[in-house]
């Protein structure tokens, strides 16, 4: 069986979407292939192959990314006629969502959006209902069937292996060249943005002001690649900006781990980050909300468990 | 020559409004008619500012008494010896007109001392130059009239001049020689000048609210103005019947319109509103006159017909509104200020998808989940677990009363204290009750204030279709919110129930002898709910249930100040300094240990307050307060 993965790509290499479902594509299919289409693409098609891709239709042509996504699509609907696959995954993110759309109006095939999972050739798996029900659905209709994938929905694996790079022809008719990009504005931040870190240090009105903070960021330094976040009461004392807030008004987070200090966990708050995997919720208050979710809550005071914590994390580090 | 400039100038503000959208509330009713002798001929709306009042009642009676002066007047350019029949010679008139004029001059004094010296903050952004122009032009009415009086009286030929005390007085200015001949010619000839330069100026001006008034206060909102006008879409509709709330002025209804042309820019909307008093662009009289100032150049030709936001007014000012309806229940003319923000914001809302981004997820919670923080219907019950409470099932009989939860009464940890308090009670006073659990859907307040009506209507025809299926008659709510709404706004959908909210079932189980009544000390403080009290009227209810002795804040009751959170505002970020802040403070001020309420939204702010200044101060529901006391 054919399957293939839309790689999203930049100069900088592929998105992770693009190695968690080819890590998925694996266990599907013995024929997978990625596509990766404009500046950066030939640069990741290592990563790719790494991750299973035993085919990489590339080309690092700028009219991929300089356009809207029709001449992407005209590109792939040529490849699709030429090696008719069975089953192609997207990330669901914004330009793969809008490809996958524009292929299916042109192959008149089925498309998925929103699956958590891919079960078969044509099954996929969805939570409707705002995540109260999780049901499977079969895809009918002519081949390819297109899914869009939540993001994170797979860990990614390296399985080792080299792709070979077919070179995709960027011979574009003029006509589909009308809408053009004319400026990217990227949003400045340090580390990793908040709602993509695996791990996520927050702070509340426990802290008591923005000397605190710092203790956080050292814990989320001493644990690496983590982002510092912080409840709305903590943003309403004027100790952080409006950028951490994580809640209702604020941000949504799903970490691997989320850490909080001194979070009482107000509504507000929670419906922002109960989609953690694992919570740890330190909190002098017995009593907190919070630690009715939390997988491990810690009673105390935050000002002694937070530097002992970031100690034992750095020699750990160090140690190993 | 004036008529001509009059018709002219007044013209295209007639056309204005008679073009403008029907409102289907020109019939009259017993409310309308109450209203127009209490608002117009009593000025009991002026009369909530006392002097300013006064001074309005003198002026605004002064030309009601003065009106047959004018033909006076008209008649006696033409034949100085004859007079109007019947008023004419009439003594008590004579007396009352001589009265009632001066009074206008006292009128007059205090407006301009209000304005030259009190200078009170309310008419920040008003037309102040125009204001005084018009005061002088009044001055100058009555003072030709009054000297012109004087004059005759020296001339002798003013009937019943012993009638006119004043005049009398001023007689003496004028000799009874060809001086007064003169000037009694001059005078009443620049009465009548004035007079007719006034109804030129009139309808460029503030001051044409003297005509429109009277109509706006006609059309205003019968019953609760809590009550928000329906703005129905049905999908089925052709395109062009289908109005997504208001985007340029060709959407305003006509009331929406005379609004505008009845503003009189004294801002005690603006006072009153608690956006404005903390530093946020809104001010309800700014945003009145700056759609005005929009729609008059429109309609001129001087500028195109945009959309009104943000060419009128830009777009934070229509989401600074927490539609608390401080600024309704002090204007003097009844302007419905909150319908026409509701009306703006959904346009925004509904066909421009143009908001404030952090209250996407409460849309998407209420659209997806039925309630705005997006939890699980299962959920809803979570706070009865260790209680028993009856949940209705479909097919089940129907309840005495139905107790109405609410999403913040279901899902947030505090209002879940309040919800559990209201159960007990109800249980200890043998009321049959029960709870709709996960059939109970969001009641669409938050949507609807926040512009997206259509999530609105369809939560009203959902929960309606639930409660008139259950055959439920009699519903309590513990949130100020789903009451207001329940009560006012399910009707216009096809569901009419006995709603009252639970302060007033618990007080009035209290003096039935079914409930206890609390006997708590320490110093207790209440904060009135908007959608409680100004919006519905009830004051005594909660402060009944409370029942010791309370320290009221200064601005309590009708004149309470918002905690910041009504308007869908609960789930939109908000600039410091805060309206909650400044509401805690006020309620600090008391010196109360316990800052009482009535309603979820009201409880999280403040408490939110409390917890964030680490103050001592406990912030509780009534509900809970009486459910704490030691039974007997």
């Amino acid at each position: 069986m054919k399957v293939w993965v839309w790689a999203d790509v930049t100069p900088d290499g592929p998105a992770p979407s693009a190695l968690e479902l080819l890590t998925k594509a694996r266990d599907l299919g013995d024929e997978v292939a990625a596509i990766a289409l404009g500046p950066g693409a030939k640069a990741s098609t290592v990563a790719l192959g790494e991750h299973g891709a035993k085919t990489v239709y590339a080309s690092d042509d700028e009219v991929f990314s300089k356009h809207l996504a029709q001449p992407t699509v005209h590109a792939l609907a040529g490849l699709v006629e030429e090696h008719s696959p069975d089953l192609i995954l997207f990330p669901a993110s914004y330009d793969a969502r809008d490809i996958a759309g524009r292929l299916q109006a042109r192959t008149g095939s089925t498309l998925m959006a929103n699956a958590t999972d891919v079960l078969g050739p044509d099954k996929a798996r969805t939570e409707i209902l705002g995540g109260t029900k999780i049901v499977d659905v079969e895809l009918k209709g002519p081949a390819p069937k297109l899914v869009l994938i939540r993001p994170q929905s797979f860990a990614a694996d390296p399985s080792g292996g080299t792709a070979e790079v077919v070179e995709v022809k960027a011979d574009v008719p003029d006509d589909l060249k009308k809408a053009e990009r004319l400026e990217r504005h990227e949003e400045e931040a340090s580390g990793p943005r908040l709602e993509d870190a695996k791990v996520v240090v927050a702070g509340g009105r426990g802290l008591g002001g923005t000397d605190a903070f710092e203790q956080l960021e050292k814990l989320a330094a001493a644990i690496g690649n983590a982002a510092v976040g912080a409840s709305r009461a903590a943003v309403d004392a004027g100790w952080v900006p409006y950028s951490f807030q994580i809640g209702q008004t604020g941000k949504t987070v799903k970490p691997e781990v989320y850490i909080c200090a001194g979070i009482s966990g107000a509504l507000q708050h929670m419906v922002g980050m109960k989609g953690a995997k694992r919570i740890v919720a330190i909190t002098k208050d017995p009593d907190a909300p919070i630690l009715k979710i939390a997988d491990l809550g810690v009673v105390g005071d935050l000002f002694k468990i937070v530097p002992a914590l970031t100690e034992e994390i750095e020699k750990r580090r160090t140690g190993s | 020559m004036t008529v001509v400039l009059f018709v002219q100038r007044v013209r295209p503000r007639v056309a204005l409004v008679a073009n403008a959208r029907p409102t289907g509330r020109g019939t009259p009713t017993a409310d309308r008619v109450t209203r127009e002798l209490t608002h117009v001929f009593l000025q009991k709306k002026l009369l909530q500012k006392l002097v300013p009042g006064l001074m309005h009642v003198f002026i605004f009676w002064g030309f009601i008494v003065l009106l047959p002066t004018i033909a006076e007047a008209a008649v006696a350019i033409l034949d100085k010896e004859s007079s109007l029949p019947i008023l004419g010679g009439a003594s008590w008139f004579a007396f009352v007109s001589d009265i009632f004029a001066s009074l206008v001059v006292v009128g007059v004094a205090m407006a301009f001392f209000i304005r030259k010296v009190l200078k009170p903050d309310r008419f920040r952004g008003s037309h102040m130059e125009e204001a005084d122009r018009i005061l002088l032009l009044i001055l100058a009415i009555v003072v030709t009239l009054l000297l012109w009086n004087a004059s005759r009286i020296a001339l002798g030929i003013a009937e019943v001049p012993d009638w006119r005390p004043v005049t009398n007085l001023l007689s003496g200015l004028f000799g009874t020689g060809g001086g007064a001949e003169i000037a009694e010619r001059v005078l009443v000839w620049a009465h009548l000048l004035v007079i007719l330069g006034f109804l030129v100026i009139l309808p460029g001006s503030k001051h044409l609210h003297i005509a429109t008034a009277p109509a706006n206060v006609w059309l205003a909102k019968d019953g609760p103005t809590g009550r928000l006008e329906p703005n129905r879409i049905d999908l089925e509709a052709p395109e062009e019947d289908i109005r997504f709330g208001v985007a340029t002025q060709k959407d305003l209804s006509k009331k929406q319109m005379l609004d505008l042309f009845s503003c009189t820019e004294c801002g005690r909307c603006q006072e009153a509103c608690p956006a404005w008093a903390t530093g946020k662009p809104l001010s309800p009289k700014l945003l009145i006159m700056d759609l005005r100032d929009r729609v008059v150049a429109e309609a001129a030709g001087e500028v195109e017909l945009q959309p009104l936001v943000p060419n009128a007014v830009v777009d934070q000012v229509v989401w600074d509104c927490v539609t608390c309806g401080a600024c309704v229940r002090e204007c003097p003319v009844d302007i419905e200020h909150i319908d026409t923000i509701v009306d703006l914001r959904r346009n925004l809302v509904m066909a421009e998808s143009r908001f404030p981004q952090e209250a996407a997820p409460m849309l998407r919670g209420v659209e997806n989940q039925e309630n705005p923080w997006g939890e699980p219907a299962s959920a809803r019950l979570d706070w009865a677990k260790d209680l028993d409470v009856r949940v209705l099932q479909e097919g089940d009989p129907a309840p005495e009363v139905l107790f109405w939860v609410g999403c913040a009464g279901a899902f947030d940890e505090r209002a879940q204290k309040t919800t559990q308090s209201v159960a007990r009670l109800l249980a200890a006073a043998g009321i049959d009750s029960a709870v709709l659990g996960p059939r109970e859907k969001c009641t669409g307040d938050p949507a609807r204030r926040m512009g997206h009506e259509y999530l609105f209507q369809m939560l009203a025809e959902q929960n309606v279709e639930t409660l008139n299926g259950a055959g439920v008659t009699k519903i309590v709510a513990s949130c100020a919110h789903c009451f207001n709404t329940l009560a006012n706004e399910y009707p216009d959908y096809g569901g009419t129930y006995e709603v009252v909210h639970h302060t007033q079932l618990l007080s009035e189980l209290i003096a039935a002898g079914r409930l206890q009544p609390r006997t708590g000390d320490g110093k207790i403080t209440y904060h009135d709910a908007c959608y409680l009290g100004r919006h519905n009227g009830e004051f005594d209810a909660p402060r009944d249930v409370i029942g010791s002795d309370i320290e009221e804040m200064p601005r309590n009751r009708e004149r309470s100040f918002c905690c910041g959170a009504g308007g869908a505002r609960m789930w939109m970020e908000e600039e410091s300094p805060r309206i909650n802040d400044t509401r805690f403070e006020e309620a600090a001020a008391t010196g109360a240990e316990t800052v009482a309420t009535a309603c979820p939204y009201c409880l999280v702010m403040l408490d939110d307050v409390a917890k964030g200044k680490g103050s001592d101060i406990r912030v509780v529901d009534v509900a809970t307060l009486l459910a704490e006391q030691p039974r007997i």
